[in-house]
């Protein structure tokens, strides 16, 4: 392509490259360039694993808080699903009636099972535990509901059909009041949020930062090379050119930077899943810490190259079109 | 080939380098370009090479007016200008191939391709046997032809060359001068910046004379042939 002498393409002596070859070309020299600038990165092997170290523990952090915000949410999925409804039944009933409406919504297709416990055996484990037993004596007859605890099959166990039958229930005659026992679960949740904002805060955070470490290892690269460059503008090489290997290197730091977020988080995860595995252990519940999944590990990794591409393109578009030759 | 209109460079802090400069060299023409130093001659040939732009006037290549080529036409501009300096800009840890093929590979050229000009190139240079040397093997002169040959490899129709024979004793600098003659002989425009008079005096070339930025000189020299 020459611009100002229109001749050169075709004269018998000029330069000749056909438009299929330049494209091959493109791409040949993208390979080599690529090749080439992870052969540089090799030659200073600490400086390079360094900046790529930075990049991969950076992403360490939000990808192990990622992963432990995921196993919460899918414990608490898991609880959220034992919904349990709790009626307080009205206490001017009679035993008789409280058996007939108990027997009445057992046979109720929602409803899995139901568990009594009787106004005279909750008054007794109320003043066991709360040490108003005399003050209770002076009362003249017991105060405490029946409840009935109300345990919905499986398929009504999320927490809309819950609630539904607990609307139900509660325009049964004998029920003054019910509840789904839902605020501990919404606690759960908003701990949950917190969780997952503070991760995005943070991960936001560290992406910034990995982009401003690579922007300026890059820089440093670039000024190491200014004769270089200002040679090769002197020679015509586009600033585009000129780019691409400072922009392969930033796709490198992301590439192994990737790896080692990978192999840091897995270790990491290896790290906390014993004192893990003693919580739930407390709780009696079987628990299995999940690790990142095939397609989150390809997401860290499409994300260290990306961050590594936005940093070195930051420095690139910058300080390359900076450098004049003189 | 290389035309100046009314042309001047002041520089920001008001240094004035080029004063109205006004000429033309033609199609196929060797000139040479002197003056003292400080006279404007590398601020000519920066303009040329679209290293600097000028304050006022126009510098036409070709019948291209260089005011309408934007930043991003300029390495497009310079592919077709072959520039020669006189501490010669060679990559000093890369070869002397690597150096001479750099704006081949630039234009999309595969080493292969590029192997065979650079291979002419060096040979028409005397330096066809350094391949796999490195600049700092080379004398002053040998690096110097390197630098030549750079220049020459992608066939520019036009060569600049700043103060070339600057660092040279008379017989290499005669020796250089030849080779600017032998391409010019196939039609090559040159125009070389040098302050060696003794050199031009040997020459029978056109001679622009710059003092002071401006050209004062634009023809051959008679008194001195």
């Amino acid at each position: 392509m020459s611009l100002l002498f229109r001749s050169r393409q075709s004269g018998a002596q000029q330069v000749k490259i056909s438009a299929v070859r330049r494209l091959l070309m493109f791409f040949v020299h993208h390979l080599q360039q690529a090749v080439a600038s992870l052969g540089e990165l090799v030659r200073y092997p600490l400086a390079s694993l360094m900046t790529m170290a930075v990049l991969g523990l950076s992403l360490t952090l939000p990808a192990t808080l990622y992963v432990v915000a995921k196993n919460t949410e899918s414990v608490g999925a898991k609880w959220q699903s034992a919904a349990e409804i709790t009626l307080f039944l009205r206490t001017d009933l009679s035993e008789q009636e409280v058996a007939t409406f108990r027997k009445r919504i057992a046979l109720s297709a929602e409803i899995e099972q139901v568990e009594w416990r009787d106004k005279a055996a909750g008054l007794a484990e109320f003043r066991e535990s709360s040490g108003f037993g005399e003050a209770l004596d002076a009362l003249p007859d017991n105060p405490l509901p029946d409840v009935l605890i109300v345990t919905p099959v499986a398929s009504k166990q999320n927490s809309a059909s819950a609630q539904a039958l607990l609307q139900r229930l509660l325009n049964e005659r004998e029920v003054a009041e019910a509840r789904l026992d839902l605020d501990w679960l919404e606690r759960l949740q908003a701990l949950l949020n917190l969780v997952r904002d503070g991760f995005l805060g943070l991960a936001v955070l560290l992406c910034t930062a990995v982009v401003l470490i690579v922007g300026n290892t890059i820089r440093l690269n670039i000024n190491s090379k200014r004769d270089e460059i200002m040679v090769m503008k002197l020679v015509g090489a586009t600033d585009a050119y000129i780019q691409r290997p400072f922009l392969y290197t930033g796709i490198w730091y992301g590439v192994v930077g990737g790896v080692i977020a990978w192999l840091a988080t897995a270790l990491l995860l290896w790290w906390i899943e014993g004192a893990v595995i003693e919580v739930t252990e407390l709780y009696a519940s079987q628990f299995y810490l999940a690790g990142l999944s095939f397609a989150e590990m390809l997401v860290v990794w499409g994300l260290a190259v990306g961050l590594g591409l936005v940093g070195s393109y930051l420095a690139v578009k910058k300080h390359v079109a900076s450098i004049e030759p003189r | 080939m290389i035309k100046f209109e009314q042309v001047s460079k002041t520089y920001p802090g008001g240094f004035q380098a080029l004063n109205q400069v006004n000429f033309h060299v033609e199609p196929g023409e060797m000139a040479f370009l002197t003056g003292h130093s400080g006279a404007g001659k590398s601020t000519l040939l920066r303009l040329i090479g679209m290293m600097e732009r000028p304050t006022t006037g126009r510098v036409l290549i070709n019948g291209h007016d260089l005011r309408k080529i934007t930043r991003k036409q300029i390495p497009y501009v310079r592919r077709d200008i072959g520039m020669i300096f006189q501490d010669h800009r060679l990559l000093m840890d890369k070869t002397v191939l690597d150096n001479v093929a750099l704006p081949l590979l630039i234009e999309g050229y595969s080493m292969q391709e590029a192997r065979k000009r650079v291979q002419a190139a060096l040979e028409k240079v005397g330096l066809g046997d350094k391949l796999r040397h490195y600049p700092m093997m080379l004398s002053g002169g040998e690096q110097q032809r390197v630098g030549i040959a750079r220049a020459v490899v992608n066939k520019p129709p036009l060569l600049l060359a700043d103060e070339p024979t600057g660092n040279l004793d008379p017989k290499l600098s005669m020796e250089i001068i030849k080779l600017f003659e032998d391409f010019n002989k196939v039609g090559v425009s040159v125009l070389i910046a040098t302050h060696d008079l003794g050199l031009i005096a040997r020459m029978r070339y056109r001679t622009l004379t710059l003092k002071e930025g401006r050209m004062i000189n634009d023809g051959l020299q008679e008194s001195e042939l």
